[in-house]
């Protein structure tokens, strides 16, 4: 079964782009999907940019409204996943346990819908 | 007895439990099993199997990948359905050792993090103990309807999100046993309710017994398992001093030790002495020392140690409110500071939460009879039985009730 992880941090500590802490976590994401791709369990994934790039259509009955950043508020942003092909939820939630994060923040796994 | 209905209550969970490993489905187990069922009643009758068990299993196990064919015609799956390990109907048959494995396993299963925490004993219940859904919802003090939608949603979770069906390694443990032992606790209260040992969760009871045997050897060095392991211990030892010749109850301060089993006395002592070698005892612990409190009387004529009782159900509630603890600590209460103290703290409960919990009708009818108020304590004893009572405990109310209305 194909699952997503998505990573949802406090995007402060991103801000920064030419800090050490940047070089770090994006290193530490080289070496964690590099690993996985090796293996062939690795499906997909991406960084996102920052939620204050997000623009959010929402559909209000039947109109669209666009809005300026996320949907929510939150102090923890989506700030990008990975898709992965594990056995079972807990092999999917090891994996999880070892996404880089740079500080607290929380890695939701999400079973794909299968496509057969 | 009918083969059915002992077969259901000897081997359902197991049969269950079985199916539910080898097809990694909760509903195709509980359904095949039930249908197996069905057809056991039409067919039995006339045919009666040679091994009832083995009969329930391969008919259930027929219906599942009958189940699981069709369903993935529905589908259009390319592949079969990978075909479950064919031993296991043989092993069922012959291997007394699989009964509590599978059965932990899919108790590992069902309490898998996953898994909402206020739907992972409720699941186990239904699906290894065979507890309907209104025993369920009655014992989390919940309605119906809300219980079978946990039990839906959290069936739901573990199929649509690919929880494994492996007992987990040692390093999950930590993270799982605390939510294993609270569903074996419930599971296990459950069976202890049946005094007479004869209604259909009796047999839960004895398999506790083996249950935790294997959780204690899996887990050595875990307090809990251990004080668990000791719990179930005592309370059986008590089994055959819990009814008079009449199959009316006798309440723990009127068994008579003589009749106390006292090679389980002496196992759980040694559990519980082990337990406490592991540090600063918690809930399960000191409701396992309770027990042994209980179980230190040697005669009839000994008084029971009410004042030790109560301070272990003080150190119970500083673990956090627990309206079951408080309904019991109320009754050794009543023994060291006398009735009208006790019922003080009873009346200051949620009487509206807890108005379907028959003990604390039983027990505030007794508080209300020893100080006289007559009329309170029948109007009590009634409300304590329209909430339907086992047998034994009916027995032993209606009783009680009658020696308060001929008193004065």
């Amino acid at each position: 079964m194909q699952y997503a992880l998505l990573i949802f941090e406090d995007e402060n500590a991103f801000r920064d782009t030419h800090g050490r802490a940047w070089e770090d976590i994006l290193a530490a994401h080289g070496a964690f999907a590099g690993e996985l791709a090796a293996k062939g369990i690795l499906k997909g994934g991406a960084g996102l940019k920052t939620s204050d790039t997000a623009t959010t259509a929402r559909k209000t009955g039947g109109q669209y409204a666009l809005h300026d950043g996320p949907y929510a508020e939150a102090r923890e942003q989506l700030g990008g996943f990975y898709i992965v092909e594990a056995a079972s939820l807990d092999e999917a939630l090891a994996l999880a346990k070892r996404v880089p994060l740079a500080g607290d923040g929380s890695v939701e796994v999400r079973p794909l819908i299968d496509e057969d | 007895m009918a083969p059915l209905d002992q077969t259901f209550r000897e081997t359902g969970g197991r049969i269950v439990a079985a199916l539910a490993a080898a097809f990694r489905d909760l509903d195709i187990a509980e359904e095949a099993f039930a249908d197996a069922c069905a057809k056991a009643a039409e067919v039995w009758p006339t045919a009666p199997p040679l091994d009832p068990a083995a009969w329930l299993y391969a008919a259930a196990r027929r219906r599942a990948l009958d189940m699981i064919r069709r369903r993935s015609v529905r589908h259009r799956l390319a592949p079969d359905a990978p075909e479950p390990e064919p031993s296991i109907e043989a092993q069922l048959a012959s291997d007394a050792r699989l009964i509590p494995d599978e059965r932990l396993r899919l108790i590992f299963v069902c309490c898998h993090p996953a898994v909402a925490p206020e739907a992972r004993a409720a699941l186990t219940l239904r699906l290894v103990c065979g507890l309907s859904a209104q025993e369920i919802a009655r014992a989390f003090l919940v309605s119906e309807p809300a219980m079978l939608q946990r039990l839906t949603r959290a069936k739901r979770k573990i199929a649509e999100a690919g929880v494994s069906f492996e007992v987990p390694g040692p390093e999950a443990w930590p993270e799982r046993l605390a939510a294993v032992l609270t569903t074996l606790e419930v599971a296990y209260a459950r069976a202890h309710e049946d005094a007479a040992g004869a209604g259909p969760h009796a047999g839960f009871a004895q398999e506790m017994l083996g249950l935790t045997t294997v959780l204690v050897e899996l887990l050595p060095r875990e307090q809990d398992a251990l004080a668990f392991a000791a719990l179930v211990r005592y309370a059986e030892a008590r089994r055959p001093a819990r009814l008079d010749p009449e199959g009316t109850m006798v309440p723990l301060d009127r068994q008579d030790p003589a009749k106390w089993r006292d090679d389980l006395i002496a196992e759980g002592e040694a559990l519980l002495r082990r337990a406490g070698s592991l540090g600063p005892p918690g809930p399960i612990p000191l409701r396992a020392a309770l027990h042994s409190a209980w179980c230190a009387r040697r005669t009839l004529d000994e008084p029971p140690p009410w004042p030790a009782i109560l301070s272990l159900y003080d150190a119970l509630l500083s673990f956090g409110d627990d309206p079951f603890v408080r309904v019991n600590r109320v009754v050794a209460l009543a023994e060291v500071c006398g009735p009208a103290a006790a019922l003080a703290e009873l009346e200051a409960l949620d009487a509206a939460r807890l108005a379907g919990f028959q003990p604390l009708h039983a027990v505030r009818a007794d508080l209300l009879a020893r100080l006289g108020r007559r009329e309170e304590a029948l109007e009590a004893y009634d409300q304590a039985l329209a909430l339907g009572p086992a047998e034994a405990e009916r027995r032993w109310l209606i009783r009680r009730r009658m020696e308060t209305a001929l008193e004065g």
